[in-house]
């Protein structure tokens, strides 16, 4: 094709590429929200929103007023007194609020009044209004201000090693608070913390891989039957699916938590595959069973005519012929697992998955719910992996030519 | 008129039903008619539900825990609710994810457009919880906005509007997430079917003049149709028990109860209550049922 | 599906199934090769409950730890294994888990904690594989499944080292079924001393001076609440019933909160609807509150403690429990105790309002009644204080306490005539349902008489 052709068939399809782009960016905007703020620090994201990460920082909040009261003495810098510098932390940490300067600044300073050529207003409400500012810029000269901006790492290796402490982790381990948790020695050993994210994640692939298997090998078997088979009370099962599909399954926790434990299966894997495979069965079953019942009749009759038994006729037809239909039944049964959180909690209580330890890393009240933002990103990696990965089975033509129109 | 090809011996058809039946017998089946047991039962799961009946107030004996699911306020606004849910995402979720389908099929970056589609559908609702947060946040003091809604109403000059707690609007803000949500799912499953519609058929079509809404209408509706029926039928189902989202976001409150967020609330302290509820919720698919042995029905006929 | 990614699902399962097999309890001396290549550290498995012994750890050193003395094992053989189920989770787990460590060392027993907020949870645990051991913040299981607890006298508790309505508290139909492990007392107002001397505010000792210092307050341009409801998502306004029921502490007294729980005194008395009068006015009007009604309802509870020591702050007073202390140093780390914030008492209650987490025992195992007397005993009121995890009602915490915060809440509850427990925790649903819908509609404009009816409607299905 000339590049010429090629420029028109684009602009031709102007509209076309304009639709699903701004599809696309609507249904990205809030993950894109989330994803920007677990780059956050948690004081930047309660006071600013998230696309203010990408805005240019403001550093002049409070300099008018700084340049009013202080600057002819403490001068523009706020170097010029040596004993009182302004650009030093550990005096700016000590008036965190403009209550504490009005304080200060009211207590007189070689017995003259501390702002004497600019007196502040008399009123204290108005005082502390010319203050607040004034604050902001101090902490801007010690250089402490303005980090609404900065993005960091560490609410991803707070979640993959699972700390729970007062600041992050890779800060508390340089002070060494990190080691006084008794749990953390800050080497790479804290990748392995059962309280982080990577054994839970080995055990939340042990749980719905099998479980996506086990849903799709005895869902496409039953699919058959109800398909090409003929059975008395066919239809009525089949009805019965759609029933079953709803009942919701917190109804079945304590009956089954009760069986469990009288066969020694609570708390194992082998319980909580059954589980998930009984409630997954339903819709895998019913979603099956109306793809393989609309592949063409004679490409059965054909093969019952080659001599073919139904078994071969389910395997060698009906099994491939239906792999767009059991691709995405793989992926969403795959995904439903792994989001799953209460039925791991009570059916697994002794390896907690990715969903369960995640909310064990939030304190009861949720102030650390930062950790979440990476937690949560990371928890989704692999479904997107395994979307990418099923999804190359949805090839144009698999079927072409044998599905009637 | 069963079709000959489908006569393959007695016991044949249950050796490939028997694995599932089992499971959802032992899984669905028995749990529910314990179900349906408590439903007669009082809170405690020891006395009939006719105990709790009082004097000089309606009862329905031992229906009563019907009674509580069918007439109480606050159930009645739930079931008002799932109304709502059904009448707008069902259709809403369903066009939607045809209408994206059907473009992705066309642009070279198809896999990437669908990816971000159901981008949603992969996170866990603890996360959907957090990032629809950071969209409908309101700051009602006077410091910045920081839920992108209300900084774009405010950026332009207007008021901030509290999305989930205002009842005019925050039913849709919710539905909004769920479809959000869900679209993806319902995009990946049309799509699969989509890929089925035989492309030559297609080709000729256009060649012979047909325009996209003509090829649509009359060559891939038709073939796609069963798959739109499979998913309109989950996709039912999912709303009728929705409860993440609502949970999530306001858990009920400012009038946005829906079923299943009752029958959870209710499920440790008035198991009876709880279990009536989930029965109803399973009478409601009833409908459905219906609709779908028709279609069998008709399918089987025609082939 | 083509081949190649068949061929990585099929390792993939085979990697799980692996994985899953070896996790299984019984087969804990594979696991740690397969797991992590790095451990050189502890046993990196997770923990597992039902594990017959097979702790690989040597427990043998805990015998000759000094400690040890004070702590009665009840009998209970080293590599005895039990179970807990509490609600704590992050930094507060941790802590609790550094109370119990000289437990685990003096006797050997192996604490396999779980932690849940869910209802849910607890109950299909409790009625198929109940954990022996529970802590618990309000008395729904006493009132649940008080048929399957525990009398604490029979599994060795030892009442002499608590107050005793902390031991009413925990009696129910005459057996003393649970008491108070970790208490939290919630009539304080969070303010900044710093802040009220520049402006000139003195702290209010009376209910009377607390509203006449409001309304100055307001008369001088100032906020004087902060106030939040939303709870991580869901507005329930947990955080106005508090403060209902400390306006009703100081006008009415204790009698009268306790005589709304045991359903003499009807909810919609007059006292109520007077106390909802003025709080009202104050949660709803923006002169009030930070943002009015709207940021009221809207505004995350965390959030709103936090307006209050912002720079500039957006309110002079928020009323919030003995937690909030925490929270704001960790949100805003430069702020001290004592200048930049402090508390005081919600002025002229009578008696405190708290919560509590509860300790209950579904077993009488004696790996379990060992625990049961290790926190009721004086070792572990002490322990309790040493590890900074809350306060602690054992009497013998006292004086064991380390930061200055914690020892003026703990003289404050030490203090106390007496302690009343959150209405809506202590009466269950539906009360604490209705109560928090009602207060949230409240303060969206609703009427008080006609909505107080119907939580009193609601009371009455509680106390059935």
């Amino acid at each position: 094709m000339k590049p010429f052709t090629r420029l028109n068939r684009f602009f031709s399809r102007f509209p076309l590429h304009l639709a699903v782009i701004l599809m696309c960016v609507l249904w990205l905007i809030p993950t894109l929200g989330l994803f920007v703020t677990s780059f956050r620090t948690r004081e930047a994201v309660r006071t600013t929103g998230w696309w203010h990460a990408f805005l240019p920082q403001a550093q002049t909040v409070g300099q008018p007023e700084y340049t009013k009261y202080c600057a002819a003495c403490h001068g523009a810098d706020g170097k010029k007194i040596t004993a009182a510098d302004l650009s030093s932390p550990t005096l700016v940490n000590q008036y965190p609020s403009a209550a504490s300067l009005l304080l200060m600044l009211r207590k007189p300073v070689n017995n003259a009044p501390h702002l004497l050529n600019t007196p502040l207003p008399s009123a204290p409400t108005d005082a502390l209004n010319a203050l607040t500012p004034i604050i902001t810029y101090m902490q801007t000269l010690s250089g402490q201000g303005g980090n609404t901006g900065k993005l960091s790492l560490s609410n991803y290796v707070d979640a993959i090693v699972g700390y729970k402490g007062l600041q992050d982790y890779l800060s508390d381990c340089q002070t060494g608070a990190a080691a006084k948790t008794g749990v953390f020695n800050c080497t790479a050993g804290d990748l392995a913390n059962p309280a982080g994210m990577g054994i839970a994640m080995l055990n939340t692939l042990a749980v719905t891989i099998p479980t996506t298997l086990l849903v799709i090998v005895f869902a496409a078997l039953a699919a058959y039957a109800f398909a090409w088979l003929d059975f008395k009370g066919r239809q009525w099962l089949f009805a019965l699916l759609i029933g079953l599909q709803i009942v919701p399954l917190q109804m079945s926790l304590v009956p089954i938590a009760q069986l469990y434990t009288r066969l020694h299966i609570q708390s194992t894997f082998l319980g909580i595959w059954l589980f998930h495979a009984g409630f997954g069965l339903p819709y895998a079953i019913y979603l099956l069973r109306n793809f393989i019942g609309s592949l063409p009749r004679e490409i059965f009759e054909s093969a019952y005519l080659d001599g073919a038994n139904h078994w071969a006729a389910f395997r060698r037809l009906a099994l491939p012929l239906s792999m767009p239909a059991i691709a995405s039944l793989g992926i969403f049964q795959f995904i439903w697992v792994w989001n799953d959180f209460l039925v791991a909690k009570i059916f697994l209580s002794t390896h907690p998955v990715l969903t369960v330890q995640i909310t064990n890393l939030i304190d009861p009240r949720g102030q650390n719910w930062h950790i979440l933002t990476g937690a949560a990103f990371l928890s989704f990696l692999i479904p997107m992996i395994i979307f990418f990965v099923f999804q190359r089975s949805f090839v144009h033509g698999l079927l072409a030519g044998s599905v009637k129109g | 008129m069963i079709p000959r090809i489908m006569k393959q011996g007695r016991w044949a058809p249950w050796f490939y039903l028997l694995p599932a039946l089992i499971l959802m017998t032992v899984f669905i089946l028995y749990p529910t008619i314990g179900t349906i047991r408590l439903s007669l039962l009082d809170s405690t799961s020891r006395h009939s539900a006719a105990s709790t009946c009082s004097a000089g107030q309606p009862c329905w004996g031992v229906f009563e825990n019907y009674r509580y699911a069918l007439t109480n306020p606050a159930m009645l606004l739930a079931l008002r609710n799932n109304a709502l849910w059904l009448l707008l995402m069902v259709p809403g979720t369903i066009a939607g994810g045809l209408f994206f389908a059907i473009l992705a099929d066309r642009v070279r970056y198809e896999s990437a457009a669908k990816a971000i589609i159901f981008l949603p559908t992969a996170i866990s609702f603890i996360g959907a919880g957090i990032i629809w947060r950071f969209v409908y946040d309101v700051e009602s003091g006077g410091g910045p906005q920081i839920g992108l809604l209300n900084a774009i109403l405010v950026g332009l000059g207007g008021h901030p509007v509290t999305w989930l707690s205002n009842p005019a609007i925050n039913n849709f803000s919710l539905m909004l997430v769920g479809v959000w949500l869900w679209g993806g799912f319902c995009m990946t499953i049309l799509s699969a079917a989509i890929k089925g519609v035989n492309a030559e058929i297609l080709e000729a079509a256009r060649v012979d003049g047909a325009n996209e809404w003509q090829v649509f209408w009359n060559i891939m509706y038709p073939t796609i149709l069963p798959t739109i029926i499979v998913v309109t039928t989950t996709m039912a189902i999912i709303i009728l028990k929705i409860f993440d989202v609502v949970f999530v976001m306001t858990n009920g409150n400012f009038g946005t109860e829906v079923i299943a967020n009752r029958m959870f609330a209710l499920i440790v302290t008035n198991a009876g209550q709880s279990t009536a509820i989930a029965v109803i919720l399973i009478a409601l698919t009833i409908p459905i049922m219906i609709f779908n042995i028709r279609r069998f029905r008709k399918e089987e006929a025609a082939r | 599906m083509n081949t190649r990614s068949m061929r990585i699902f099929a390792v993939l399962v085979a990697v799980s199934m692996l994985f899953a097999a070896c996790t299984t309890p019984t087969a804990t001396a594979t696991q740690a090769p397969v797991v992590v290549p790095t451990a050189t550290t502890a046993p990196v498995v997770p923990t597992a409950t039902t594990a017959p012994v097979a702790t690989t750890a040597p427990v043998a050193t805990a015998t000759t730890a000094p400690a040890a003395a004070a702590i009665d094992c009840k009998g209970a053989a080293s590599g005895d294994a039990i179970t807990l189920v509490y609600q704590w989770t992050g930094a507060e787990e941790q802590s609790f888990n550094t109370v119990l460590k000289p437990f685990e060392d003096a006797c050997g027993i192996k604490v396999n904690g779980q932690s849940t907020r869910d209802a849910a949870v607890l109950d299909t645990m409790v009625k198929s594989t109940p954990p022996d051991v529970l802590f618990w913040p309000d008395f729904s299981p006493l009132k649940l499944y008080a048929d399957k607890l525990q009398p604490l006298d029979s599994v060795g508790a030892d009442k002499s080292n608590y107050a005793p309505y902390w031991i009413t508290m925990g009696t129910v139909g005459g057996k003393w079924l649970a008491i108070p492990a970790k208490a939290d007392p919630k009539s304080l107002i969070w303010y900044s001393p710093t802040q009220f001397a520049a402006l000139g505010y003195t702290v209010p000792t009376t209910f009377a001076d607390l509203q006449t210092l409001v309304d100055k307050m307001v008369a001088d341009g100032h906020v004087p609440w902060s106030m939040g409801f939303n709870n991580g998502g869901a507005a329930d306004g947990w955080t106005g019933s508090d403060f209902i029921q400390d306006m009703l502490l100081a006008s009415q007294g204790p009698d009268f909160v306790n005589g709304i729980i045991a359903g003499t005194t009807p909810y919609n008395d007059p006292a109520v609807a007077a106390a909802y009068q003025i709080y009202q006015k104050w949660a709803s009007d923006p002169k009030y509150t930070v943002g009015g009604a709207n940021g009221t309802v809207n505004t995350k509870f965390l959030d709103a403690l936090y307006k209050g020591f912002a720079n500039p702050p957006e309110a002079l007073m928020v009323k919030q429990s003995g937690f909030a202390g925490g929270e704001i140093v960790k949100q805003f780390p430069n702020l001290k105790y004592g200048t930049d914030y402090d508390f005081f008492q919600f002025p002229g209650v009578k008696g405190l309002q708290g919560g509590a987490d509860f300790m209950m025992a579904f077993s009488n195992k004696p790996a379990a009644m060992a625990l049961v007397a290790y926190v009721t005993s004086a070792t572990g009121g002490q322990n309790w204080a040493k590890a900074s995890f809350g306060l602690s009602p054992n009497m013998s915490s006292k004086g064991n306490y380390t930061d200055p915060q914690t020892i003026k809440i703990a003289d404050m509850l030490a203090n106390t005539t007496g302690f009343t427990f959150d209405m809506g925790d202590a009466l269950g649903a539906p009360f604490n349902d209705a109560e928090w819908k009602g207060i949230v509609s409240i303060v969206q404009g609703a009427d008080i008489t006609s909505t107080l009816a119907g939580v009193a409607t609601a009371q009455k299905g509680s106390i059935k």
